[in-house]
């Protein structure tokens, strides 16, 4: 009998890598996984370099969130690892999966203080799905197919593998399983017919409904599934932040965004609806306002993957632990068509009442509002829009027409600033026939500038774009909203500063740094725009360009994100100017 | 809702890591275990949990369905501890 042929755990590692569908794997080197970088160079996917460890996590998300593929990245032990923490938390967050495979010092040295040495799967523990950490090499092909199950299998999420370097250097003869059986996780679950009929009737026999669909419409790839019935018996749908994209906008049934930020049409719905049909969402406290209060009128159906997200924060009449598609796909025969003219007349007046707009607040000063529907128009509606977090991001949400799953990346339940320019570079390599392009404000841009290097050495044709308002924008409109407009830590020019900060207020420059030059020195393709008149024209030659471009839109300082349903507050709170 | 005791068992995969994992998902919500105690079961691969924790059926039905969650948790029941 021939021998089992023997290699290092590292080659193992690569290995399993390529055999669980890795095609692009972003990282960072680093002593301890020294090993596993030597084998790059034969691997069959793949490597991309990132700048910073929470850079390369956010690219794997960006990528996971575009293909609905695990995003893969690796790095080395101590601060390397614990740059991921972020990036983690981000995905956690917001299901998406993710395996992140970091270093560990050799397992004689674990809990003596060694260099680069962070007890990383204690850290991560809150922040991941789940983690492993490795004690022998005859483990890794098993523990690898096992990390890409958990992270796509039921609610996707992050999975860390933690990998100490003698395990890395060790011989091992396993090979990879045929398939995965884990003793004590079985996510899938489907709705029973008891659920089914009694969903079926509470369609059927509503007036008043509305489809709230979330992130999870999009994981289970139920987009046509929510617009078949959606169409069928004449619902209209909102969407969560993560949601967008899981229904059509340009559809008259769409009520578009739902929430904090989202539009009058869709939170007056949900108030007045007599049946929710919550699919793949989970009722967070920036989509419900006041929970006491948040619709007081309906029966609440739940669909989701998770059980533990069914009855957390709001009292449902029926919770289904199923994936979104089966129900749709199964629940569609018992639904009857229907038409709900006079609730659909009632939506179409609160559309009248209080329709998505905004008003130039100075002559020739570029409103942030109209570089987002100038976006839009630039690239017909079909790019993959990534955003930072803050009020761009909202007004991202507002004002693109998102018709396409898997087309808004953003971090949602973090609200991770430094997210959108990684995570555009991530979607690139995962939908390179894609137009990507990235919004930002000025804030989050500079938290993770450095990738943009990426970004142009691969030759990504991103067009980043950064509103630049000279404040972090969503802190300074709480401020005025709520803090009797002391701005306080929120502008970021030299001036309007507090006392306290003791800036030198006869500084050469007003705004630091240049980021049109930064961006240069970085090799993009730059513009910056001022003219209102120019906006669109320049948006349009940036999204052409083949190079990774970067356009500096200087809008007004005070625009706010209307309409508003502050926090804590029922929907009578809503305010809009 | 009143808050009582409600003792929790969990049968979980013998492996490290787990028990810190299950007391940092409870603890990390903000509830403070009253009494804890792990051993073996006649299956050396498998451990039994039993947790006393404070709180509201709520609360402790989110807590049960989070460890349900758990990739390395088996099963957990749960009743109030404080019936003899």
């Amino acid at each position: 009998m021939k021998k089992k042929e023997e290699k290092t755990g590292a080659q193992a590692l690569v290995d399993a890598l390529a055999k669980a569908g890795t095609e692009v794997l972003f990282g960072y080197p680093g002593g301890t996984v020294l090993d596993i970088f030597n084998c790059f160079p034969e691997a069959p996917f793949q490597f991309v370099l990132g700048r910073h460890e929470q850079g390369s996590v956010h690219m794997a998300d960006g990528y996971a969130r575009a293909t609905g593929r695990p995003g893969v990245c690796l790095v080395t032990s101590g601060p390397g690892a614990t740059n991921t923490v972020t990036g983690l938390a981000t995905a956690n967050m917001d299901g998406v999966p993710l395996v992140c495979i970091t270093g560990q010092v050799p397992l004689g040295q674990i809990g003596t203080d060694a260099f680069q040495e962070a007890d990383m799967s204690g850290i991560c523990r809150a922040v991941t799905k789940h983690s492993f950490l490795l004690q022998s090499a005859d483990e890794i092909p098993e523990v690898v197919a096992e990390a890409f199950y958990i992270a796509t299998h039921g609610k996707p999420g992050p999975v860390v593998i933690d990998v100490p370097k003698d395990v890395q250097r060790a011989l091992t003869a396993a090979e990879y399983p045929e398939r995965v059986s884990l003793r004590a996780y079985h996510p899938e679950s489907t709705a029973t017919a008891g659920q089914l009929a009694r969903l079926a009737k509470l369609i059927n026999e509503a007036e008043r409904p509305v489809i709230y669909a979330g992130g999870g419409v999009l994981a289970s790839g139920a987009a046509k599934e929510v617009a078949k019935l959606a169409r069928k018996a004449q619902i209209p749908v909102a969407t969560t932040l993560m949601g967008l994209g899981a229904f059509p906008e340009t559809d008259p049934l769409s009520l578009r965004l739902a929430g904090m930020h989202g539009t009058a049409a869709a939170n007056y719905a949900i108030n007045q609806a007599d049946l929710i049909v919550a699919l793949g969402a989970r009722f967070s406290d920036r989509v419900t306002g006041k929970l006491a209060a948040y619709a007081k009128k309906a029966k609440i159906v739940h669909v989701d993957c998770d059980p533990a997200s069914i009855g957390k924060n709001v009292r449902v009449h029926l919770g289904i632990v199923a994936d979104v598609k089966d129900v749709l796909t199964t629940v569609d025969s018992r639904v009857k068509p229907a038409t709900h003219d006079a609730w659909l007349a009632q939506i179409a007046e609160w559309w009248k009442q209080r329709p998505m707009a905004y008003r130039p607040m100075h002559d020739n000063v570029i409103m942030p509002q109209s570089v987002v529907e100038a976006i839009d128009r630039a690239t017909n509606g079909e790019a993959i829009l990534a955003t930072d977090v803050g009020q761009h991001q909202m007004w991202c949400a507002q004002y693109f027409r998102h018709t396409h799953s898997r087309h808004f990346l953003s971090s949602g339940g973090m609200g991770t600033m430094g997210f959108g320019i990684p995570a555009a570079i991530g979607a690139a390599f995962g939908k390179p026939d894609h137009k990507v392009v990235c919004v930002c404000g000025d804030g989050g841009a500079q938290m993770t500038f450095e990738e943009m290097v990426v970004a142009v050495e691969h030759k990504l044709p991103i067009t980043f774009v950064v509103i630049n308002n000279g404040c972090l924008g969503m802190v300074r409109q709480w401020q005025e909203l709520f803090y009797g407009k002391r701005y306080s830590g929120s502008i970021l020019t030299v001036k309007g500063r507090l006392p306290n900060e003791r800036l030198e207020q006869d500084l050469k420059y007003d705004y630091l740094p240049d980021l049109v030059k930064l961006a240069d020195a970085h090799g993009a393709e730059t513009y910056r725009v001022i003219d209102p008149a120019k906006l669109e024209p320049t948006l349009r030659k940036a999204v052409k360009s083949a190079r990774t471009t970067f356009v500096e839109v200087i809008v007004e300082p005070r625009a706010n994100v209307y309409p508003m349903q502050p926090g804590g507050q029922p929907v009578e709170g809503m305010i809009f100017s | 809702m009143k808050e009582e005791l409600h003792r929790l068992n969990c049968f979980v995969e013998n492996r490290p890591g787990v028990l810190a994992r299950i007391v940092g998902l409870i603890s990390g919500r903000g509830y403070n275990i009253q009494t804890l105690s792990v051993g073996p079961t006649e299956d050396g691969t498998v451990s039994r949990m039993k947790i006393d924790v404070l709180g509201d059926d709520r609360v402790i039905n989110q807590i049960i369905l989070q460890l349900r969650n758990q990739v390395n948790v088996i099963e957990v029941t749960c009743r109030r501890a404080n019936r003899k």
